[in-house]
């Protein structure tokens, strides 16, 4: 049993969306929907302009929304805290696509990766299609990540929402989340908020920190430090 | 946590249904079965070493392979140069991989017109009828004595190339091996050769500076070193101060202290601004420099001073260069040109110069890759003298040296044909007057290369009949593309080994798929990070997806092979002689064994267990294999300090004499003066002042009254060298480009000038300049300096796949290429193209 939880200091962040490219490649996420992502903000007039680049995920909230809402008990919180789905009560009500006041889930209106499905090549005979990737690869999608498939829905399927799960499939075996562990600068650390001696505390001990839309009162476990 | 035995069940089914969707033809990889799953942890499955060539930080990477697919990449914890992380890019190389517009077999050309509009009409052939279509047309070239008509194109390129780039043009009769290396950043290379004789990119002791002065630098985003700048850039932050001198508001400048945005092509103002600050205030490092006989400091007069008045230590000419050049160019005097105020000039000037030695000059494309951007790169690495940081603590540094090995002497395989054709005047002109290109400590050593499509075109020096072109897209990179269209319409025959169908391949007569260089092949690779100098391996991680083969070794042992059957047997016998195993001694039997022991010959003394190694010990190709990766030791500090450099007084030079002799040279081989030659280069100075960085106008193309907007383009953080634009994460991330936008190209804004011009954030547009037309969406941001409109470079493909490409039947590109407003134009003296400092004007239209 833990409180899982996520920092991420800004100062360290470069804005480089290596984490959110790396999340979609672990996690089989579709084109136009996002499990990691970011807002940026541009502010001021030049000369004295200010850009700042927040990379957002699911807040992991203590209070979650989602959850409140959810009419069949598919978003639902685990013993660790983490706020997760299932696909099989799932009926894409959508409910929690819009009690989330983070923007943090996703729909899935059509079938996913129907780019691989498509049969017209740019150069007839010459070049490749989605499909063909397809059969060379046995796979529906062509890097499909098998480890995705051992706590979630490998795919989410057609008229269910879907969203981060903080890896935990990862983190069922000791791995960080992919987020965490594909930061090239190290901007973010993840652990269990009850453990006094995580290096998540000590960071939390270290900076003042702050969460996203704190008005909501839904307790996120990502916080923010230096910025 | 754990899995529900419901959702589990749903996921194999859903699994199965996608399998029997695609059993018409069996896959060739054994389909993912989830029940053998269930007991797997997490990445069980192989992560096999190779590198990314996404930039040229060349990092070493490792690829997650589980039953025969590649899933993900990640950094090689084995190396010390960037230890274990990546940046976005090498995400984005799977897209690649499994991109499904990649050309999957040979294709020949049925349609013999050529052009942008007009439909090749490829149609499949094999590798046999690929390969004999173009040893006819070589041996033809040769029977009729005209093989150096004959043009071998390199672009982006491993440790292997000179097999096929430098071997295969020599032994066969040529002296046209056309590299891209002058569009990329010569340039910049320039500035350390001329003051300390050092050519090539510099490394950065990131972890002890206290002050870095970036010239258009993005190291957090591209160019250098990218994952290891990411990942120190929070400490450099709490131990440094960042100055960043851009027209942009990149994102290594949204992270500074300070920024400075220049107007465009005005770097030289504030470099020499900054050191005349320097030099009037007392501020250089004296252990470095040296100092005034008498101990006062004469600068402060500003006036004249007598250079027997300063002793200097380990440099030469600073009197000089402050009588010529920096006496009267104050923070006043820049500041109107530069578009920065005094008083930050003054106050970089003087934290830059407390900070030192531990202080970095750090020069990039954006300021050195101008038309007159030699004087820029030459300056901004004086700052670094001035400064003491040269091969110093915290400051810039050289590369240890990597025992790369190199391919085996030529001579011996060239016949008669092969010297005489060798003989002739090269393609791309260098050594005519305008194009001393020296590189490498070589006059006439560098390459022009986007002036091979004016040579083309002119049929000067000749008429070029035949070339090969590999890992390039000319008529895409370079500026003033639309002279690349005409002339490759013009060239008779051309054959394009890549990867993806791309711009060039739509003039391309036979057109040969290339294997992915992170995914699919063997190679070596060396470059520098975090003061410590690699090789990286590049290995197969996975069986090629379609029917692929190797540029740099098995497409030039194919044809090789077929120029012996066809009676020339130098090419084959050369690489059959020249390249055994090291281990067994045996020699190639096929194209395979060749690229294989290719990789292993140039790469013998890393693993060798015989070779004395300056650095990792590593004791078998297995063990190399494995590791991916061989690092140097860290690189010591101040060694030319005590050795002395390379240059013609053995000291840093800032009245740079070793630019003076090979001026001096080139001028002499044409019988002329240096003045003479100077203005052949489109620089201003004359005499002395041609031999120490200054300041010069920058060069505009297009009237102001006409077009009122200066142009400054600069680079994704998610190109990989304009190659990964038909990858949906790059449209989709596109936005992590300060100020940018998912799916789009937007020309970016001041919203000054949006109002003034009437248009705002979404508008369609047309961009003009001298050289050309694009389309583009505009983006209201305050990130760019007012009169300045600004383009990343990477979307406007029009013929590269169907994500890159709007339409690619109908040619219909994503955004517009900057190339094809950007004239081209050179920086003279390295050959370089120039693409910065404001080099075109334009005028917006809205749509």
């Amino acid at each position: 049993m833990a409180k899982y939880g996520m920092v991420i200091d800004l100062h360290k962040c470069v804005g480089c969306s290596g984490c959110s490219i790396a999340c979609k490649n672990e996690n089989n996420v579709d084109t136009g929907m996002f499990w990691s992502h970011y807002f940026h903000e541009t502010k001021g007039t030049f000369p004295n302009v200010n850009y700042q680049y927040v990379p957002t995920l699911c807040n992991h909230c203590e209070d979650a929304a989602c959850v409140r809402v959810c009419p069949t008990g598919a978003m639902y919180k685990d013993e660790n805290g983490l706020t997760l789905h299932d696909p099989d009560k799932c009926i894409g009500c959508k409910s929690c696509y819009q009690a989330c006041p983070y923007g943090a889930i996703n729909f899935n209106k059509n079938k996913p990766h129907r780019r691989w499905e498509e049969n017209a090549a740019i150069i007839e005979g010459g070049t490749a299609t989605g499909k063909e990737v397809q059969e060379r690869t046995g796979q529906e999608l062509p890097y499909y990540n098998a480890d995705r498939a051992f706590t979630y829905e490998g795919i989410r399927s057609k008229g269910i929402v879907e969203k981060c799960t903080f890896c935990d499939h990862r983190v069922k075996d000791g791995l960080k989340p992919y987020c965490v562990e594909s930061c090239p600068a190290d901007a973010r650390t993840f652990g269990d908020l009850d453990d006094p001696n995580s290096e998540i505390n000590k960071v939390l001990a270290e900076y003042s920190s702050r969460v996203l839309k704190p008005d909501k009162g839904t307790k996120p476990r990502v916080f923010y430090v230096r910025g | 946590m754990g899995i529900s035995r419901r959702s589990f069940i749903k996921a194999s089914a859903i699994t199965g249904a996608a399998a029997a969707g695609v059993a018409a033809n069996k896959p060739i990889l054994t389909a993912f079965s989830e029940a053998e799953n269930q007991n797997k942890t997490a990445e069980s499955g192989k992560w096999v070493g190779s590198t990314c060539q996404g930039c040229t930080s060349w990092c070493a990477v490792q690829v997650y392979v589980e039953n025969g697919r590649a899933i993900k990449v990640r950094g090689n914890p084995n190396s010390k140069a960037n230890h274990g992380k990546i940046c976005p890019r090498p995400h984005l190389a799977i897209q690649q991989l499994y991109d499904p517009d990649r050309i999957k077999v040979p294709m020949k050309r049925t349609n013999p017109e050529k052009g942008r509009d007009v439909d090749p009409k490829f149609v499949p052939i094999s590798w046999e009828e690929a390969i004999d279509t173009i040893t006819d047309k070589m041996m033809e070239l040769r029977n009729n004595h005209e093989t150096h008509k004959f043009a071998l194109f390199r672009g982006r390129y491993t440790g292997a190339a000179d097999v096929f780039y430098k071997a295969l043009p020599t032994i066969f009769g040529s002296p046209n091996n056309i590299s891209h290396s002058a569009i990329c950043a010569e340039a910049e290379k320039l500035g350390p050769f001329v003051t300390e004789a050092y050519w090539d990119y510099r490394d950065y002791d990131l972890e002890h500076t206290r002050y870095m002065l970036m010239w258009s630098t993005d190291p957090v985003a591209s160019n250098r070193q990218v994952p290891h700048a990411i990942s120190m850039f929070g400490k450099v932050l709490d131990q440094a101060k960042v100055a960043v001198i851009d027209p942009r508001l990149s994102s290594t400048a949204s992270k500074a202290d300070e920024w400075l945005p220049v107007v465009p092509g005005q770097d030289g103002a504030l470099i020499s601004a900054i050191a005349h600050v320097m030099l009037k205030e007392g501020l250089w490092y004296k252990e470095f420099i040296g100092d005034f006989i008498e101990g006062e400091n004469l600068f402060a007069n500003g006036g004249v001073v007598d250079e027997k008045s300063f002793k200097e230590n380990k440099t030469y000419g600073l009197v000089k260069w402050w009588n010529l050049e920096l006496k009267d160019r104050t923070p006043e005097w820049a500041a109107d040109l530069a578009g920065v105020p005094t008083e930050q000039i003054y106050r970089v000037a003087r934290d830059f110069a407390e900070a030192a030695p531990r202080a970095i000059s750090w020069l990039a494309p954006g300021s050195a890759m101008q038309v007159r951007g030699g004087y820029n790169s030459m300056g901004a690495h004086a700052l670094n003298a001035l400064v003491g940081s040269i091969e110093n603590i915290g400051g810039t540094n050289r590369g240890e040296k990597v025992p790369m090995g190199s391919i085996p002497e030529l001579d011996a395989y060239m016949d008669e044909i092969a010297s005489k054709g060798k003989k002739y005047e090269k393609i791309d002109q260098r050594g005519r007057i305008q194009f001393p290109v020296f590189a490498k400590g070589k006059l006439h050593g560098g390459v022009v290369t986007n002036n091979v499509a004016d040579a083309i075109l002119n049929e000067d020096p000749y008429d070029l009949k035949m070339a090969i072109g590999y890992w390039n897209n000319f008529v895409f990179s370079c500026t003033g593309a639309q002279r690349w269209e005409k002339a490759m319409e013009k060239l008779p025959f051309y054959v394009h080994i890549t990867v993806n169908p791309a711009e060039m391949t739509q003039y391309a007569d036979i057109v040969l798929p290339a294997n992915h260089q992170l995914f699919e092949r063997w190679g070596v690779q060396k470059s520098k990070q975090n003061m410590t100098a690699y090789m990286s391996i590049l290995q197969p991680s996975v069986e090629p997806l379609w029917d692929t083969k190797t540029d740099e070794t098995e497409v030039a042992w194919l044809i090789a092979e077929s120029l012996a059957k066809k009676g020339f047997t130098n090419l084959y016998d050369y690489y059959k002689n020249e390249f055994k195993d090291p281990e067994t001694g045996q020699k190639p039997n096929d194209e395979k064994e060749f690229d294989l022991f290719v990789t292993k010959f140039l790469s013998r003394d890393v693993w060798d267990p015989s070779a004395e190694k300056k650095g990792d010990q590593i004791n078998s190709w297995e063990e190399f294999v494995e590791l991916g990766v061989w690092n140097t030791k860290r690189i010591g500090y101040k060694k030319h300090w005590d050795e002395g450099f390379d240059t013609a007084t053995t000291k840093f030079e800032f009245y740079s004499e070793t630019l003076k002799g090979f001026l001096d040279e080139h001028a002499k081989g044409h019988n002329t003066t240096i003045d003479k030659v100077m203005e052949a280069m489109k620089y201003e100075a004359r005499g002395d002042r041609a031999f120490i960085p200054h300041y010069e106008e920058p060069v505009r193309h297009g009237d102001e009254k006409e077009f009122p907007l200066i142009f400054s383009e600069h680079r994704s953080r998610l190109n990989r060298e304009g190659r990964s634009a038909n990858t949906t994460w790059y449209q989709e991330f596109k936005d992590a480009d300060p100020g940018d936008e998912k799916w789009d190209d937007v020309l970016k804004i001041n919203p000054v000038d949006c109002k003034k011009y009437g248009v705002k954030s979404g508008d369609r547009i047309r961009v003009t300049s001298v050289q050309g037309s694009i389309e583009v969406s505009v983006k209201e941001w305050e990130g760019t300096r007012p009169g300045v409109a600004i383009k990343c470079y990477g979307q406007g493909h029009w013929a590269y796949g169907s994500i890159a490409t709007m339409d690619y039947q109908k040619k219909m590109p994503r955004g517009g290429n900057n190339n094809e407003i950007l004239p081209c134009d050179y920086e003279h003296i390295s050959g370089s193209t120039a693409r910065h400092g404001g080099i075109a004007r334009i005028k917006i239209e809205k749509l």
